[in-house]
């Protein structure tokens, strides 16, 4: 709550804040307050520009966009969240275990980490598609899995850090138990550190879904969703620039306010620098990580 | 000793005149610092952290930080036909006249050195590039100059990287690449700081070595009045951003004109290394920039009178090459001990 | 100028370290590292092969199935399991097939038997040559916009390039390829928007067919190298060695590239060792876009019908060509920098 403050009063994340929590709205009422059937094709009205009847004009088959952007809200969003949700939920715990829990999980958990990262979302979906089946929870499911090691890394590095400094040291004289430890110093440390990347995470996520609804993975059509919009109004541009603009400038904007408070959360938290996407080069970290105890020069 | 006679007249190296420094957008950090060096000889240019001498030394090297800048004075280096106006000089005056000129040599030997370079690249490639030898001559002539500043086994040395050397080797290598163009002079700030004593002495018996082999001009930047006793003709003292006291290292030393000169010696270990009183300074030296109408030692100061502090105190020439910014400079001898001691074990 | 010998026999009398043989004292922590980086990569080619697998094992599509349709009777399915080695344990099919793809056979389509090596080796190299395309371009477009933003700190260019930086990272990148089609294929008419030539029949075609795709598959890493980059330059310009090299009176153009490059380069190494998931993962956007008939549309057309085989052997050969892209990275960096070459210290990573 502290923390919300703090970034409330940064002009930048009180502006991606607006700006997720509208996209937020979007989300959750936007199918119901739709002016149109997102679905229903205006024939006679095909790739027209903005107007009175159609705010944001029409797509290729005379959908109105600006129902189809708001009906799609829910679809993009929750996917990238539940991608996100699923990669934090595999991801932290083995952080901290990997931390905590001696040298032999450690260095299974950090070889499953470099094994993840040397997959490529998109073939990774396409394989999961292929062999589990083409669906939204299949495809989010398998890029959650692919998240996990950002939350990995991170949670590791944050609470390694941490358990040589100074403080824990001195409450683990002290008498505390290793789980009040954990509990009471480490989590507080390493939760801003998880923010960061669950805020990177989900702009990531957010492209990825994308991506994926372009290869026709994921959601598929004719339900909207913001990636889907893109990938089959862009064949339009030429026709008609402003079918697609309007889900790229949603997109931009959501994605941008996630970076943009991303950063806020590190400066206003201390937490260290958040990896973009990806953390590091899957092997030449892993040959690194081999001695974390070594100095840096 | 280097000392002027008639038929050799005395050459300058360097001239600084009513040097002003300023840094973070105008807090005057060094003010009307004037001194010059003679050919062949060695300056000490002594004081405490934020005393200027290193901004003094980094304003003659062209190297103020980003927000350092130069509001007024000269700094010239050589002199007659061979002289460059230093102050606002441009890019391309600085890369003729660094290394070739002046050479410099720092504290902490190891992080002026490319961590991802033989040391012997580094120093050929000064020969080559300034020098205009060809590769097979550049390293010759390094390995000849690793063995001149002392290096064991110059020829392997050449191929070594820098993380893979101790701190005096490393600032050996650094002494070599300075002299390698026979610049005029040669700025040592704080060269011999970090190395442990015996080091720190072969280190300034080598700059001494070098001034006499290869004609140079040295200034050495230092807090330790030791250094400055042991290796250097002349002495320039700086406390608050001005020279307050200068002149020839013995009598200085032997009969300090300026009280923060004799506090300084009273906390430094020159002279007896048995005595077991070791003083301490009251108070703190001013911050840059601070507004200060009189002496800037004065709150400091033991022999204060309501005089010092009421508008600017003037150098007082007392002749014989000496100068002091203290009121009391021509009728006070400052020889009692007036600051508070403290007791060190020995 | 020599790099990397590391058993250069050099006397190290003066350093003062202890009296073990320079060589040995050179070499063994370099050796030891080389070992690590091995028994690393071998875990994760196997960790790979394993969930490859297991994707494999929880699919319920089966060759009959696939290729049979509603008509198969169980008969039918049983031999085609039979045939395929389907109705072995787990356990021995996954040694088998792990077996049989070191020696370069993955199986066979279970729709046209072709075996899967066969259509992996024929669409592989356009993959590759794209993304070797891609990243060339990302290393000159990135690398410049990077340098030149480092030398005008905070100036126009400087805030120019973070800002095109920052925007091309919150769009998918098959929007930026639609959008160099639509304006390069489309309203200019200079280039295809789509098709192939293998680069062996004609490569100046090639380079016609695979600029476009080239540069779409290259923006992303190249803003991910132009940010890195001018972190990294920034922060060495102000380190002392370059001020030494300054001071020396070298010119800007020497202390840059002659350097302060070199040791920006490693944490920019490693950038571009994290981005080639994202390169090859965004090739597949990128065959889609332009048609181009490489691995990625393999897997998605074998995806779509339930083609097992196939789709394992891509996400296979997939892992196995990102593990390699790594590890040529691991090297170059290693070289780059002695410290870690005598591997008692870490190399730069990305901040």
């Amino acid at each position: 709550m502290k923390t919300l403050v703090a970034l409330w009063r940064v002009p930048s994340a009180r502006l991606a804040l607006l700006v997720l929590f509208g996209v937020g709205f979007l989300a959750v009422f936007g199918g119901a307050l739709a002016p149109h059937d997102p679905l229903q094709q205006y024939t006679d009205e095909v790739l027209q520009g903005p107007s009175a009847h159609h705010l944001l004009g029409t797509d290729y088959v005379g959908r109105d966009v600006l129902s189809r952007l708001m009906e799609g809200t829910r679809l993009s969003v929750v996917g990238a969240v539940e991608a996100v949700l699923i990669g934090g939920l595999l991801g932290v715990p083995a952080g901290l275990a990997s931390a905590w829990l001696g040298p032999r999980l450690e260095w299974i958990t950090l070889r499953t980490s470099d094994t993840l990262v040397v997959l490529p979302f998109t073939v990774f979906a396409i394989a999961v598609a292929g062999t589990l089946g083409n669906g939204l929870q299949q495809a989010m499911v398998a890029i959650g899995v692919l998240i996990s090691p950002v939350f990995f890394r991170v949670t590791r590095a944050a609470t390694l850090g941490l358990r040589k400094v100074q403080y824990v040291e001195a409450a683990e004289l002290m008498g505390a138990t290793e789980w009040w430890t954990l509990r009471r110093h480490i989590w507080s440390k390493v939760l801003p550190n998880v923010a960061v990347t669950a805020a990177h995470a989900t702009g990531s996520a957010l492209l990825v879904v994308a991506s994926l609804a372009f290869l026709g993975l994921g959601v598929t059509p004719p339900a909207p969703t913001w990636g889907g919009m893109l990938s089959s109004d862009l064949g339009y541009l030429a026709q008609q620039p402003w079918a697609p603009v309007f889900p790229a400038l949603l997109m931009m904007a959501t994605v941008g306010s996630l970076n943009l408070l991303a950063d806020a959360i590190r400066d206003a938290t201390g937490a260290t620098a958040a990896p973009r996407r990806r953390t590091r080069p899957a092997v030449a970290a892993a040959a690194r990580e081999e001695r974390p105890d070594v100095v840096t020069v | 000793m280097s000392s002027p006679s008639e038929e050799n007249p005395v050459r300058t190296t360097l001239e600084v005149a009513d040097l002003q420094v300023s840094v973070a957008g105008g807090l005057v950090a060094v003010q009307d610092v004037s001194f010059e060096i003679r050919r062949g000889e060695s300056v000490g240019l002594v004081g405490e952290s934020g005393s200027g001498k290193t901004l003094t030394c980094r304003a003659i090297l062209g190297l103020l930080p980003a927000t350092g800048r130069i509001d007024g004075g000269r700094i010239v280096l050589g002199d007659g036909a061979d002289a460059v106006e230093l102050t606002g000089a441009r890019r391309s005056t600085w890369d003729q006249v660094r290394a070739v000129r002046i050479g410099a040599v720092f504290q902490d030997p190891a992080s002026y050195l490319n961590p991802s370079l033989t040391v012997g690249h580094q120093l050929a490639e000064q020969l080559r590039v300034k020098g205009s030898l060809s590769r097979r001559a550049a390293h010759d002539r390094a390995v000849e100059l690793f063995d001149e500043v002392g290096l064991h086994d110059p020829a392997g040395v050449f191929h070594q990287y820098p993380h893979q050397l101790s701190g005096g080797m490393l600032q050996r290598v650094l002494i070599a690449i300075a002299v390698s163009c026979e610049p005029e002079l040669l700025i040592a700030d704080e060269a011999t700081t970090a190395l442990d004593v015996v080091i720190q002495a072969e280190i300034l018996a080598l700059l001494r070595r070098l001034r006499d082999t290869h004609g140079l001009s040295l200034l050495l930047v230092t807090h330790d009045l030791a250094v400055v006793a042991e290796s250097c003709d002349r002495i320039l003292v700086m406390y608050g951003g001005q020279v307050v006291e200068s002149g020839p290292t013995d009598q200085v030393l032997r009969d300090p004109r300026h009280p923060y000169t004799q506090a300084l010696m009273g906390v430094a270990t020159i002279g007896s290394w048995h005595r077991r009183r070791l003083d301490v300074i009251p108070g703190q030296p001013p911050a840059a920039g601070e507004e200060m109408p009189g002496c800037r030692f004065a709150p400091r100061c033991a022999h204060a009178t309501a005089a010092c502090e009421s508008g600017p105190v003037p150098v007082a020439d007392l002749g014989g090459d000496r100068t002091s910014r203290c009121v009391l400079a021509g009728h006070l001898s400052l020889s009692p001990r007036v600051t508070t001691g403290q007791e060190v074990p020995a | 100028m020599s790099v990397a010998a590391p058993a250069r026999p050099v006397a190290l009398t003066a350093t003062g370290r202890g009296t073990v043989p320079a060589v040995v004292r050179r070499s063994a922590p370099w050796l030891r590292s080389l070992a690590g980086v091995l028994a690393v990569t071998v875990t994760v080619l196997f960790l790979a092969s394993v969930i490859t697998f297991v994707l494999g094992a929880l699919s319920d599509s089966n060759p009959a199935a696939a290729a049979l349709g509603e008509t198969a009777t169980p008969a039918d399915i049983d031999r085609l399991n039979h045939e395929f080695g389907l109705d072995r344990p787990l356990v021995v099919q996954y040694f088998s097939w792990v077996g049989n793809g070191l020696t370069g056979d993955l199986g066979r389509s279970w729709f046209t038997t072709v075996p899967v090596t066969d259509s992996i080796r024929a669409a592989l190299p356009v993959d590759l040559s794209i993304a070797a395309l891609a990243l060339v371009l990302a290393l000159v477009i990135g690398g410049g916009a990077g340098i030149g933003a480092a030398l005008s700190n905070g100036g126009v260019f400087d805030r120019a390039v973070t800002l095109v930086c920052s925007l091309l990272g919150t769009l998918p990148p098959f929007v930026i390829g639609m959008a160099l089609i639509v304006v390069f294929s489309v309203k200019l008419q200079l280039l295809p928007a789509g098709g192939y030539v293998p680069v062996q029949d004609d490569p100046a075609e090639w380079l016609r067919f695979s600029i476009l795709p080239g540069l779409a598959l290259s923006l992303d890493v190249a803003a991910s190298i132009a940010r890195q980059l001018r972190t990294s330059l920034t922060g060495e310009l102000r380190e002392n060695y370059a001020v030494g090299a300054e001071m020396r009176g070298f010119g800007r153009r020497r202390v840059l590239f002659g350097h302060v490059l070199r040791n920006a380069a490693g944490p920019t190494l490693a950038v571009i060792g994290l981005a080639i998931p994202l390169v090859i993962g965004g090739a597949v956007m990128t065959e889609k876009l332009f048609g181009l008939p490489g691995v990625a549309q393999l897997a998605l057309q074998s995806a779509e019908r339930g083609d097992v085989p196939v789709v394992l052997g891509t996400l296979l050969v997939t892992a196995v060509v990102v593990v390699i892209a790594s590890l040529v990275i691991n090297v170059l960096q290693t070289l780059l920098n002695p410290v870690a070459r005598r591997g008692d210290g870490t190399a730069g990573v990305a901040r």
